[in-house]
């Protein structure tokens, strides 16, 4: 196999270069030209060089020895120059837009030292190998893609963009690296306008993808000018055991007991068997136990290839804090992002719910349901309860999670989500506009079938609920219709400082006075009668009382943001992530904070004026990331486009320029060790 | 003294004086001397008788012997005769390196030399190898005559190449008579340098060969890609120095040395080996004192 030859010299460097061995001859000729010297008598010079002049051949060899390893130093040179290597692939092209795949399953350790490395060492290859006028862009991607590098010709800056790029935790999503690269491959695409201008010259690149191929094909995208190659990454015995879920929730035989329940997969191709080990991570802060690890429970099973197995320990007592698993399974195990789970552990906090009504049996009735009765805290009141001041006080102090207004309103809203009921929320003092208002009373409206994903409307069918009455309500800023009827909306939630507020626009059950002065009951609606009712109270219950929230099992994933609740409107938040770091969340709005620094994967803590608010547990629980074994045969599809990963790729030309440069300079030493001490041989 | 001369400084010529040439053979020369000559003659001190024969001069006749014998005896004395002192310089160019140059510095062991063999009145005869064949080369004798030497001597100049054996055998054919030669030369023919000396063997001269080396010639100093060019043939030989060169031109010249003293040894001559950079006097009252060439 004959090497590649890549010039690293113009034509007329090389002329300069070509004429050298020529010079170094005549050199020669013009040094032969000895110094005259006479001498005495030449008689015993000659006596004495007749010796050396007995191997003649050896003579006339070492004569000439210095010219030909000089001669041999230049062609070693400009071997070098041409700089020969042999490779398994050549470059074409001259616009390269090289993806690297920086997710977590990045982060197995099949290749040492790791995929991600593997797949930064090939691409640094492939810089290597651009001649001069080719330019490349960098950009790695998870979830997202970040551009390293913009379109450079300057290999050292895209070594250095390559080099920078770290592992995440997070998972694949292969459209959003294509969509930044094809952005400015074919511009045209992100012209949103047709009339725009299209400013930049649409140029066909090439497109590397250093992957392993963990996600599914990608649909929406065109390619367009870009060319993709797909590089696979990624070792077929890469072997892993993940977790995929982690909980706690309470036992099935026995609603009392909490259970953790974690579910482990294989995914390699061998019977593997795992020790999972389950501990407490006790807060670090405040806690009379102090920080550290107490194992409280571990379990040993036997995970098939390719199969899922669930594990659950039993809890004797669930404290606040955090739940750590881990799973151990031997030395072949690649992947360790997912070898390690955390869960928040709340204490089963009832819902605090205060329901003021002149008498409302139906509703009074769904509130005393089996499934609400576990997760809340009633208390009913009349009307006449908002004028007390232990209702001022408690409204005010935020001791309520939910307050519902049946036919009546406060004087003040209070910090609490509320629930409206025939009413609308009352203005704020100090002549704010609050936005809510009710249009005149119309009779017999029709509700529309509910089309909005908001989990109040979660599981339910309005289609046989008939209202007689309804007032159709005006949404207030930046509130959202919930339930729309042919008159307008019937129930509308906005947000109020941190809380929400709903109101609808129909009464469930009234009292009418008759035209003879008696007081009649009055049914607003059959939705009472209606399966979706208690539904909805529940989601009620669920969503404006925080129900949610209560057992917190933790599902944010990596890089996910997180919306946490200051308890006052004032008050500032810390996060103190896994690996320490303190974050002080800034811009709130209103006791409301976005955490979005999630990049870590373990229990974050919140905390507010030194005390810990609440746990927030950020796993992997990605199937997609821990399922580390590549396709024998890896394929990715882009759009209708199938891309084969090119097997054994390898742009990494092996240079032998410099082991030619090193011999170059062992001849030279040799040829200045011959001219100094003159060695004859 | 009217004169001086650069060739003997005033010291020298008083520690000459002492000294006087020595042979390790008694010769016969042409006019009376100092030396007991094996041939009878006038002087002084009784030798022999022999019977007259008709021819003799009648001054020998002893005649009071006569008187008694009545027989005709002649008294035969002891002839004391002159020493032949020969100095052959070879004044080619090559003699004309170092510092002082061999032939200056040939001229002053000739120069001194010569001196001793004056203040015994010997015959000093002085040549060179270029000597023309016919011109015969000056003689002298006596204490007068240093002047003249000197002179002479100051007169050589480097002529053109002989070879050594042209030369010698020039000065052979010229001088037949019987003498010390001191050989004066860097032996440094490439014809070689032993057919020159087994003429001065034939000649039962005693010979002193003194080769003259200057320093160049022993430690040489140089250094480079040089062509070395022969003063006196043109012949070139082309060296590159280097430390084994120069380690095997020292054995060669060692061996050169050798040689030469080997040779001479051999065939009854005395070697000797004169460097340029060792004063005259040194030399001749050291180590030429020891050898025996002068005492």
């Amino acid at each position: 196999m004959w090497p590649n030859l890549t010039s690293m010299l113009t034509w007329w460097q090389w002329a300069i270069l070509a004429a050298v061995p020529p010079l170094i001859v005549l050199l020669y000729f013009l040094k032969l030209k000895r110094r005259p010297l006479e001498v005495p008598s030449t008689y015993l010079w000659h006596k004495s060089i007749e010796d050396l002049h007995v191997n003649t051949i050896w003579q006339r060899l070492r004569r000439n020895l210095l010219l030909f390893l000089q001669l041999l130093v230049i062609f070693l040179a400009m071997a070098a120059l041409l700089r020969p290597s042999w490779q398994q692939r050549k470059l074409t092209g001259n616009r390269f837009i090289l993806l690297i795949d920086n997710s977590a399953s990045m982060q197995a350790t099949d290749l040492q030292p790791s995929r991600l490395e593997d797949a930064k060492r090939k691409a640094v290859d492939l810089i290597d190998q651009m001649k001069s006028g080719d330019v490349a862009m960098v950009i790695s991607f998870a979830d997202s893609a970040r551009v390293r590098q913009n379109f450079t010709d300057d290999r050292r800056l895209l070594r250095q963009a390559v080099e920078a790029i770290e592992p995440t935790v997070r998972p694949t999503s292969l459209l959003e690296a294509l969509k930044v690269a094809s952005g400015l491959a074919n511009p045209g695409h992100i012209a949103e306008d047709e009339r725009d201008l299209q400013v930049a010259e649409a140029l066909p690149a090439k497109l590397y993808i250093f992957s392993d191929g963990r996600f599914g094909p990608v649909s929406g995208f065109s390619l367009g000018n870009l060319e993709p190659v797909f590089v696979p990454i990624g070792e077929p015995t890469a072997a892993n055991v993940g977790i995929m879920a982690f909980n706690v929730r309470p036992s099935e035989a026995n609603p009392e007991l909490y259970q953790a329940f974690a579910r482990l997969e294989n995914f390699g191709s061998e019977e593997v068997h795992a020790e999972v080990e389950l501990y407490r991570d006790l807060p670090a802060v405040g806690h009379p136990l102090g920080g550290g690890d107490r194992l409280i429970n571990a379990d040993q099973l036997t995970l098939p290839a390719g199969e899922a197995r669930g594990v659950a320990f039993d809890l004797e007592s669930v404290e606040s804090g955090v739940l750590e698993l881990r799973v151990r399974s031997g030395a072949d195990d690649h992947l360790s992002v997912d070898d390690k789970a955390w869960t928040v552990v709340s204490p089963p906090r009832p819902i605090r719910v205060l329901l003021v009504t002149p008498g409302n049996e139906p509703l009074e009735l769904a509130l005393t349901t089996e499934a609400l009765k576990e997760i809340a805290e009633v208390t009913v009141q009349a009307p006449k309860f908002l004028k007390d001041k232990q209702y001022a006080k408690k409204a005010v102090g935020g001791a309520y999670d939910l307050v519902i207004y049946d036919r009546c309103a406060p004087q003040e809203m209070p910090r609490a989500n509320t629930l409206f009921i025939g009413r609308v929320p009352p203005r704020p003092p100090h002549g704010a506009v609050s936005g809510w208002s009710a249009r005149p009373k119309v009779v017999g409206p029709q509700l529309l079938p509910v089309s909005t994903p908001h989990p109040l409307m979660q599981w339910i069918d309005l289609r046989d609920v008939k209202l007689a009455e309804g007032t159709p309500l005006e949404v207030p800023p930046s509130g959202s219709v919930l339930i729309d009827s042919d008159v307008g909306p019937m129930l509308v939630i906005a947000p109020r400082e941190g809380f929400e507020d709903a109101a609808l626009g129909f009464v469930l059950l009234d009292e009418v006075t008759g035209p003879d002065g008696k007081t009649e009951p009055y049914v607003g609606t059959n939705w009472m009668t209606r399966q979706s009712f208690p539904v909805f109270v529940l989601n009620v219950f669920d969503y404006l009382g925080g129900g949610r929230e209560m057992l917190g099992s933790g599902g944010v994933q990596p890089g996910q943001p997180v919306v946490l609740e200051a308890p006052t409107a004032t008050a500032r938040l810390q996060v103190r992530s896994p690996a320490g770091r303190e974050d002080e969340l800034k811009g709130g709005n209103l006791g409301k904070f976005n955490f979005t620094d999630t990049e870590e994967l373990g229990p974050y803590e919140v905390r507010c004026e030194g005390k810990t608010l609440r746990w927030l547990a950020v796993n992997l629980f990605q199937p997609a990331e821990s399922g580390i074994r590549p396709d024998p045969q890896p394929v990715i599809k882009i759009g209708y486009v199938e891309v084969e990963g090119q097997l054994g790729w390898e742009a990494g030309r092996r240079d032998i320029w410099k082991w030619l440069l090193l011999l170059g300079l062992v001849v030279l030493l040799l040829e200045w060790y011959i001219y100094n001490r003159r060695v004859y041989l | 003294m009217p004169q001086t001369s650069t060739l003997l400084s005033p010291e020298l010529l008083a520690r000459l004086e002492k000294m006087e040439l020595v042979s390790r053979k008694i010769f016969r020369g042409r006019m009376k001397g100092e030396r007991r000559s094996p041939r009878k003659g006038q002087s002084v001190e009784f030798a022999d008788f022999r019977s007259y024969v008709p021819g003799d001069d009648l001054r020998f006749v002893d005649w009071n012997t006569y008187a008694r014998l009545e027989k005709l005896f002649l008294k035969m004395f002891l002839e004391e005769e002159d020493l032949h002192f020969y100095a052959l310089i070879d004044a080619s160019s090559s003699m004309e390196f170092g510092q002082p140059t061999k032939l200056r510095y040939a001229a002053q062991l000739a120069a001194a030399l010569g001196f001793i063999g004056l203040i015994r009145s010997d015959r000093v005869k002085i040549e060179t190898l270029d000597q023309p064949q016919r011109e015969a080369a000056p003689v002298f004798r006596g204490r007068r005559s240093l002047w003249r030497m000197l002179d002479y001597l100051e007169g050589i100049e480097p002529g053109p190449p002989v070879s050594l054996a042209e030369g010698v055998k020039s000065f052979c054919l010229r001088n037949s008579g019987k003498g010390i030669l001191v050989l004066l030369s860097d032996l440094m023919d490439k014809t070689g340098y032993e057919a020159a000396l087994r003429y001065l063997v034939s000649q039962d001269l005693d010979v002193y060969v003194v080769q003259v080396l200057s320093a160049e010639e022993l430690e040489p100093e140089i250094q480079g890609d040089l062509r070395l060019i022969d003063c006196e043939d043109d012949d070139v030989a082309e060296v590159t120095v280097s430390q084994p060169l120069m380690k095997r031109y020292k054995q060669t010249l060692a061996a050169f040395v050798e040689s030469a003293r080997e040779f001479c040894t051999r065939r009854g001559m005395s070697y000797l080996l004169a460097r340029n950079q060792v004063p005259v006097e040194e030399l001749v009252t050291g180590y030429l004192r020891t050898r025996g060439l002068v005492r």
